[in-house]
């Protein structure tokens, strides 16, 4: 069997970019198998097909896995495998050309979206100002500029990642009335 | 009735009317997909993510309870609350279909 290997880096909030992504694979004749580390993501070889690749972020769905992959099984979907918190499904495109999703109604999307938002930013950016400060004070006093400007790098592109998205989330809401 | 669940029910997404329509008897959430697939002649096909998400979303808002398992699928009936929001929301959709029908 043909294998391919890619890096690919999609952020925590752009799993819609992530799922048009496997979904070209997979027309393109690359099977989505596994996808570890830092975005290292696995293919083997397929006869081409249109199949649509769909994220869920659902923690209580992870700690109840059983029934949570009970549903989507009933419905069709195969479950693939879960990363740093979102889980993979897959189905293929129906005879009709009826691309079906895992959400049917606006609610549900916005609803997962604050999961995103809720489960996995939040406590993180705590964490971060809890303990930032301290670093760069460590750093600055022992004039290691270096680390500190590394370091407020990485918390600036955290934030910054967090605003675009908390600007799409809102963008979302408005515009579904 | 808090404000909340007067926020969110009244009135409600079409995915929570058929859920508590169909949990007025015990089901499952595959069972609901099913019942509202045969009800619309297939129109409306609800979906796993929204259905797994709204369940236990419901459930915390006390309109559904768990009442048990059954070959890992949680069974689930509706409460008195969620009758109390139904009933709501049938006499809503009562006088929405009046007006369209003197309307027509």
């Amino acid at each position: 069997m043909e294998l391919k290997k890619q890096y690919k880096w999609f952020t925590i909030f752009e799993y819609e970019k992530e799922q048009d992504y496997l979904r070209e694979m997979h027309k393109s004749g690359w099977k989505f198998i596994k996808v570890t580390g830092f975005g290292k993501y696995y293919f083997e070889k397929c006869v081409p097909q249109d199949v649509v690749y769909q994220l869920d972020y659902n923690k209580d769905g992870l700690t109840h896995k059983d029934e949570y992959l009970k549903m989507f099984d009933d419905c069709g979907w195969e479950y693939i495998q879960d990363y740093v918190g979102y889980s993979y499904f897959r189905k293929a495109v129906a005879e009709d050309g009826m691309a079906e999703e895992i959400f049917c109604d606006e609610e549900s999307r916005l609803y997962m979206m604050q999961r995103v938002l809720k489960g996995r930013m939040v406590p993180l950016l705590v964490i971060f100002f809890a303990i930032f400060p301290q670093f760069f004070f460590h750093f600055f006093s022992t004039h290691n500029y270096l680390v500190a400007f590394f370091a407020g790098g990485a918390l600036l592109m955290y934030l910054v990642i967090f605003a675009i998205f908390f600007v799409q989330y809102n963008q979302y809401k408005s515009n579904r009335k | 009735m808090d404000q909340h669940i007067k926020k969110v029910y009244v009135p409600m997404t079409e995915t929570a009317f058929f859920i508590l329509l169909c949990l007025r008897k015990p089901n499952h959430g595959y069972g609901i997909v099913k019942m509202v697939e045969k009800m619309t002649d297939g129109a409306i096909k609800l979906t796993p993510g929204t259905m797994y998400g709204s369940l236990s979303k419901m459930e915390k808002d006390n309109v559904i309870r768990f009442v048990r398992e059954e070959d890992k699928r949680k069974i689930y009936q509706i409460t008195d609350l969620g009758l109390e929001v139904l009933q709501i929301e049938m006499r809503r959709i009562e006088r929405l279909y009046k007006i369209v029908q003197e309307e027509r």
